[in-house]
């Protein structure tokens, strides 16, 4: 008699905490759900279109997408096709390390065969790379052969963004989700997804 | 004791303390009734294009985003960028603002038309949806037509053309005796009286029948009630669970606390 | 007292009596063992108090306390924010809620006599829970700015008025600016969020500690107090935890039901806990036609309207809340319950309740000459109820109240 009282108050005890726990976490949900990005938020964070074909060749400019610095900079022929010089000083060349879409398409890692798209995020801590493109000897690398230096902790990356070795960032800069219709670059979505 | 019930009853039943101020629809009496269909996809789409096509113009709908009522209506957003939305340069994250000045629609109304994100919660559904089909042809009145509902409403009537004319017409209608009951002459015929007020649309003066006429509005309307509370159609399946969880909960809860109880009764 | 406890309870324990906290105040309690669903109430009023204070929290991430801003962003937050919207609604739920429970908790003290002595201390901060809230509703009423937020608030602040000499200075005063502007809004968001909050808190915590020390009281009125077990244990008591805890587990599944049936389905309760003129913004130059506050302030607000002088209204309408703390001395019957009181403590009791509610559905609707009559009526039954009140429970002959439980 005891003994099966016992069972019946642990499988009821057990029963009402279980359904209990459920309704907690379906009660978290909105309260969890409220601290992500709002509508507005989202409106204000969204794609942005912008005219490349005035830049310069070798330009760099500065967009802003989501209040973050995005780059695109304007390759010229010999620079791109300096690239592969580098490579032996870069930690990951081929974008391997993270999930890149865009890694396999072009040599600048963007859709475009000239412009270079990335994320100017430095992926060590935050903070915003600056771009020093001129193959001279930097405070910080006697043997400088161009590419964004980050003032904050001294990350090195490539022209198009690459890291190099022995620097805090573990990755290359982000490139973000972008396309080409013609020269109107637009930075935030990918193409036919709008 | 029980005679101080009746008091109370009598105070209570008495009409006079019931009956407050006007009528919630004006001139109009009670209001026509009206049940939203949220979930009806359709009609939510051609409310949606009414409400562009002919209030749009004056009226902001300023809390409700584009892309919103493009998802929740199920309206691809290519078709809706190039059909409904005002004006190129609008992205589909934008508050739907109105097309018109403020100040450059107060010099032409007198008065700024109001936003109407929210009218059909201030007014409820059934008010705008009287108020929308009872507008009658009034010369006195600067657009030539006045409201039932709203009388001086400072607001032509945008939907004429598909209405037509209505007018305030005269009719046979039967009288109402003092006990409430119809009035009936000695061969039992129910005595009738002329009384005017009654709202009639004049036969083809518009591009819709009355059925058709209504129709539209009720559409129209029924996407400004999803608009006044887009997550009404979420809250309500939201509900059905929540109720279920409590019932299940209290249920179990209440087996635990008969079992606990047998220790001390 | 901490038998067997592990090493690093004990050791926590003789620097920070949790433990001993915890036993006193919560699993060890003895509670009256037979107690009716009328005890649950102030249960659920912390309940409520939990989820407010939670909600409105998260109100305060989308809510901007300006002028401009205050009304669109109660719609940012109904639609922008992801389930925003609900937890909109739990709030403005929530507060008619935490108002119906405790009317009810109240009630409750009336019916059992939860006031009479030792308990003296634990209604009257109970009332002061019950004023203190009465600001704090009022006060959140306002920050939407919408139509009857305003038009209310311009109501009541002109009650200051009425106070001779200082009223209309202070008036101004309390609103910051001519009328009830974002300077308003602003300081009536900082007392809404937080200083009212931390006083309404505190005072929970003195009502409990108050009731913990003297013990909850029961349906029949009986001192469970007279007759321990050989540990100091009342006889016909049951430790809080788990038997309490399993009564509260149920009263507040039931009270979950009915509160996601208003939550999901009838947030708005009909017009009277969200007042349909407050979906349009505030417009100081023109007043709704019809101006009613929301029912839990309405039996005060049908007493304020009764009288005809703008400082009498306001002093009946003080007095009527003022009358509630003195209550406890105002009872001179042998009895605590009702169950053992006389005839005329249940009529007494009946007439109350009705002409209470009565003068509840009197504030919502509009001015008639008939209704005024009824609310003048209906104020004079709830002074008489109170006033009264040591006549008829000294006077009338009360029933035995029985030993045990």
């Amino acid at each position: 008699m005891e003994e099966k009282t016992t069972t019946r108050r642990k499988v009821l005890i057990g029963m009402t905490s279980a359904v209990g726990a459920v309704g907690a976490s379906f009660a978290a949900v909105p309260f969890i759900a409220s601290w992500n990005p709002s509508a507005k938020a989202k409106a204000v964070g969204g794609p942005v279109k912008i005219d490349v074909s005035k830049m310069q060749i070798g330009q760099k400019i500065q967009v802003s997408w989501r209040k973050q610095p995005v780059f695109v900079i304007r390759h010229s022929k010999e620079a791109l096709e300096s690239l592969p010089q580098v490579e032996s000083k870069l930690d990951d060349p081929s974008s391997l390390k993270i999930d890149e879409p865009y890694r396999d398409i072009n040599p600048t890692l963007s859709t475009s065969t000239e412009y270079t798209v990335i994320a100017g995020v430095c992926t060590h801590l935050g903070c915003a790379p600056k771009y020093y493109p001129e193959m001279e000897s930097q405070p910080w690398d006697e043997s400088w052969v161009g590419g964004f230096f980050c003032p904050c902790h001294g990350s090195m990356f490539d022209i198009v963004g690459r890291v190099f070795k022995g620097v805090p960032a573990p990755t290359n800069l982000k490139v973000p989700p972008h396309y080409f219709d013609g020269n109107i670059l637009t930075i935030g979505e990918e193409r036919g997804t709008a | 004791m029980k005679k101080l019930f009746i008091v109370i009853f009598l105070f209570f039943g008495s009409q006079e303390i019931f009956s407050a101020g006007g009528a919630p629809c004006g001139d109009y009496g009670e209001c026509d009734s009206f049940k939203p269909e949220l979930e009806n996809i359709e009609s939510l789409q051609l409310g949606a294009l009414t409400f562009i096509n002919h209030c749009y113009g004056c009226h902001s709908l300023k809390y409700s985003r584009w892309g919103r009522v493009a998802s929740d209506l199920d309206i691809p957003e290519e078709i809706f960028s190039n059909n409904l939305v005002f004006g190129k340069d609008v992205k589909l994250g934008d508050r739907m603002t109105g097309s018109m000045e403020p100040s450059v629609s107060e010099t032409w109304f007198g008065i700024a038309p109001p936003d109407l994100t929210l009218v059909t919660r201030l007014h409820g559904s059934d008010w705008v949806y009287t108020y929308l089909r009872t507008f009658y042809e009034d010369s006195s009145k600067p657009y030539g037509v006045n409201n039932m509902v709203y009388p001086g409403a400072a607001m032509p009537n945008v939907l004429a053309s598909l209405q037509g004319q209505q007018i305030l017409a005269c009719k046979d209608v039967p009288m109402i005796a003092s006990n409430g009951g119809v009035r009936r002459d000695e061969f039992g015929n129910d005595i009738t009286e002329e009384k005017c007020g009654y709202l009639k649309t004049i036969e083809d003066s518009g591009s819709l029948s009355v059925e058709e006429f209504d129709e539209v509005i009720f559409n129209l309307v029924n996407f400004m009630t999803y608009v006044g509370e887009p997550s009404r159609v979420d809250r309500e399946r939201m509900g059905w669970y929540a109720i279920l969880f409590f019932v299940v909960f209290t249920a179990l809860s209440y087996l635990l606390f008969r079992e606990y109880q047998k220790d001390y009764h | 007292m901490t038998q067997k406890s592990s090493g690093f309870f004990n050791w926590i324990n003789t620097r920070l009596p949790i433990v001993n906290t915890y036993e006193r105040h919560l699993s060890k309690h003895p509670v009256p063992k037979k107690v009716n669903f009328w005890y649950m109430f102030g249960a659920l009023a912390s309940v409520v108090l939990i989820i407010q204070i939670v909600s409105g929290i998260w109100l305060m991430f989308g809510y901007e306390n300006t002028e401009e801003g205050a009304f669109a962003s109660i719609e940012y937050i109904m639609r922008d924010i992801e389930y925003g919207w609900i937890i909109r609604y739990m709030h403005t739920t929530g507060a008619s809620m935490f108002f119906a429970v405790v009317y009810l908790h109240m009630f409750r003290g009336l019916l059992y006599g939860s006031y009479h002595k030792p308990r003296e201390l634990v209604w009257v901060f109970g009332m002061t829970i019950y004023l203190v809230m009465m600001a704090e509703g009022f006060l959140g009423y306002v920050l939407p700015y919408g139509q009857m937020s305003y038009w209310g608030a311009q109501v009541i602040i002109s009650l200051f008025g009425a106070i001779p000499y200082i009223g209309e200075s202070l008036e101004i005063w309390v609103r910051g600016d001519y009328y009830i502007s974002g300077a308003t809004i602003s300081r009536f968001f900082a007392l809404h969020v937080v200083a009212l909050p931390l006083i309404l808190i505190a005072l929970v915590f003195m009502h409990l500690v108050a009731l913990h020390e003297v013990g909850a009281g029961n349906p029949e009125g009986v001192d469970i107090e007279k007759h321990l077990d050989e540990n100091g244990v009342p006889l016909d008591s049951v430790p809080f935890f788990p038997y309490k805890v399993l009564n509260a587990l149920v009263a507040i599944g039931i009270f979950g039901i009915v509160f996601s049936i208003i939550l999901f389905f009838f947030p708005e309760g009909g017009g009277y806990m969200l007042e349909l003129a407050n979906f349009e913004e505030a417009n100081p130059l023109s007043t709704p036609e019809h101006i009613a506050p929301v029912w839990y302030y309405s039996p005060y607000y049908a007493m304020l309207r009764a009288v005809p002088d703008k400082l009498g209204g306001l002093v009946v309408m003080g007095a009527a809340i003022a009358i509630l703390f003195v209550v406890p001395w105002l009872d001179r019957s042998k009895a605590a319950s009702i169950r053992y009181k006389g005839v005329l403590s249940k009529i007494a009791m009946t007439v109350f309740i009705l002409s209470w509610l009565m003068l509840a559905w009197l504030g919502t609707v509009p001015v008639t000459a008939l209704r005024t009559t009824l609310s003048i009526i209906g104020t004079i039954i709830y002074f008489a109820f109170f006033l009264l009140m040591p006549i008829y429970t000294s006077i009338e002959k009360t029933k035995p109240v029985p030993e045990r439980l």
